[in-house]
């Protein structure tokens, strides 16, 4: 027998990361393996300071056994980093454009995947009711994390961050302010009660939940970021399913479908800076 | 033997970046990726600049993209800019890095992971200690590491931060780090 090889530890890293992956699947049935690697690594990485171990592989045992900890890993692995308004010109070109075409529907139907903790599904809650759409719209609002969920559900967060929000707004073309939204209370904010109205929360998990039908604007921004190329393409398919003809999908302005013309044919790139594409008209076209 | 090539800059960084670039010959083979510190949710204008001095093809990196030879790559602001296993760039909204996004630290960890010993890793001039962690991953998997001398910038608490954190392979001026930079790739 020859003798085994050394290997430099990023290598075998990649190894834990795999192994802890999969325990998470069997586990859990949460299924993370399809996710994009490096940033994902870089993840997982730090929680090895954060459970002061020495190699991400002794989670492995600890996570299976306790759910608080695999909540954390769980958690780690979902980002839920966000804004209200983050890119003021995406939601000045919803506001202007996209939204008023919308109109011309007798419902709208809108599903927000990826919420985090809600920033996204409450600025565009804000941006319904400034446009007198509010009453005839409905907001399906979904993530894989029951907690992220929850505290979306909630509509509270730290104030922190209220004076970038606040130009983000201004910039995305609104005309209020922030207090018109936002009850201030002990360096936190509440969202008003009129805003929670037509959103619906459910907990869906992108890699293995079935669609939404009849929607006629999907918004799902750094969400297929963290997803590999194939898993990107999973998804991107249950969002063309999910729309109706002519209906909007709006992606993270870093995102990036690569194969469009090969894989997603009813798919049409409206705007490369937006990340805005349209489901086609025509009735034939095979997905 | 070098397969990739990745600069970091931030504070005083730009005039550099340009004259690096608008001196490196239009066949020049290694692929590069600048990670620059820029105002978040601002356009993108260094891909302009940059775009104006080489005739080297100038874009901002896009998510799943494949690397291809001879080309320039920017980070886009707002988000860390990584190599995959396969080539690949990927972009992730993952929280800040030393207080910035895109992190020189992340593009240099994730380059340094994938093209080990085949890898150049260059930081030029900037106001904080990004790229110091960068940099010593690199030279930790072989790859050649070099960094502007701290003199030549007012800008230089990037570079002596690198310079402490790893033993880099060559502290020099802009014009030797282009001299570099060409020589490796003629061999
Ligand atoms: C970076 S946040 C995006 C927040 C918001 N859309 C934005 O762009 O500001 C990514 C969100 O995607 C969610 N997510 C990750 N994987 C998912 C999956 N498989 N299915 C549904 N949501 C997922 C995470 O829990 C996290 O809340």
């Amino acid at each position: 027998m020859s003798a085994l090889i050394k290997w430099k530890n990023h290598h075998i890293e990649d190894v834990e990361v795999n192994l802890l992956l999969h325990a998470l699947n069997e586990r859990y049935g949460y299924d993370f393996t399809g996710y994009a690697k490096a940033s994902l690594k870089r993840r997982l990485l730090e929680l090895v300071s954060y459970f002061d171990i020495e190699h991400l592989s002794q989670l492995i045992p600890i996570m299976l056994y306790d759910e608080a900890v695999a909540q954390t890993v769980i958690n780690s692995i979902s980002v839920p980093t966000s804004d209200f308004f983050r890119d003021p010109f995406v939601w000045l070109h919803l506001r202007t454009h996209v939204l008023p075409e919308l109109a011309s529907f007798p419902r709208i139907n809108i599903w927000q995947a990826g919420c985090g903790h809600g920033q996204e599904v409450y600025s565009l809650a804000i941006l319904l009711h400034e446009l007198g759409l509010a009453k005839k719209s409905h907001i399906f609002c979904t993530d894989i994390n029951p907690e992220f969920l929850d505290d979306a559900k909630k509509g509270c967060w730290s104030t922190r961050n209220a004076d970038i929000w606040r130009e983000n707004y201004q910039k995305s073309g609104g005309n209020g302010t922030l207090s018109d939204f936002f009850i201030e209370q002990e360096n936190k904010m509440f969202i008003r009660a009129n805003y929670k109205q037509n959103i619906e929360f459910i907990q869906h998990n992108l890699v293995i939940d079935d669609v939404f039908k009849e929607v006629q604007l999907v918004i799902c921004r750094n969400v297929l970021l963290y997803f590999g190329t194939d898993l990107q393409n999973h998804v991107l398919t249950l969002f063309t399913r999910s729309l109706e003809r002519g209906g909007y999908l709006l992606l993270g302005r870093g995102e990036n479908i690569l194969n469009l013309k090969e894989q997603h044919l009813q798919l049409e790139l409206r705007d490369t800076s937006l990340q805005l594409y349209r489901k086609t008209m025509d009735m034939d076209s095979n997905v | 033997m070098y397969k990739m090539l990745v600069i970091g800059l931030s504070a005083g960084g730009t005039p550099l970046i340009r004259q690096l670039l608008s001196a490196l010959p239009k066949n020049y083979s290694l692929p590069i990726a600048i990670v620059a510190h820029l105002p978040e949710d601002h356009p993108n204008h260094l891909d302009k600049v940059l775009d104006a001095v080489t005739d080297l093809p100038v874009r901002t990196a896009r998510d799943k993209e494949p690397i291809i030879t001879g080309h320039v790559y920017i980070a886009p602001s707002g988000y860390h800019l990584l190599i995959e296993r396969n080539h690949h760039f990927a972009l992730s909204h993952d929280k800040k890095v030393k207080c910035v996004r895109p992190s020189i630290d992340v593009l240099f960890g994730s380059a340094a992971e994938v093209f080990e010993n085949n890898l150049i890793a260059v930081i030029l001039s900037g106001a904080n200690s990004d790229g110091a962690d960068g940099v010593a991953m690199v030279k930790k998997l072989g790859g050649l590491c070099i960094v502007l001398n701290p003199e030549d910038t007012v800008f230089n608490t990037m570079p002596n931060a690198v310079i402490r954190a790893a033993e880099v392979d060559y502290i020099a001026s802009i014009e030797d780090i282009i001299s570099l930079l060409v020589c490796v790739d003629e061999k």
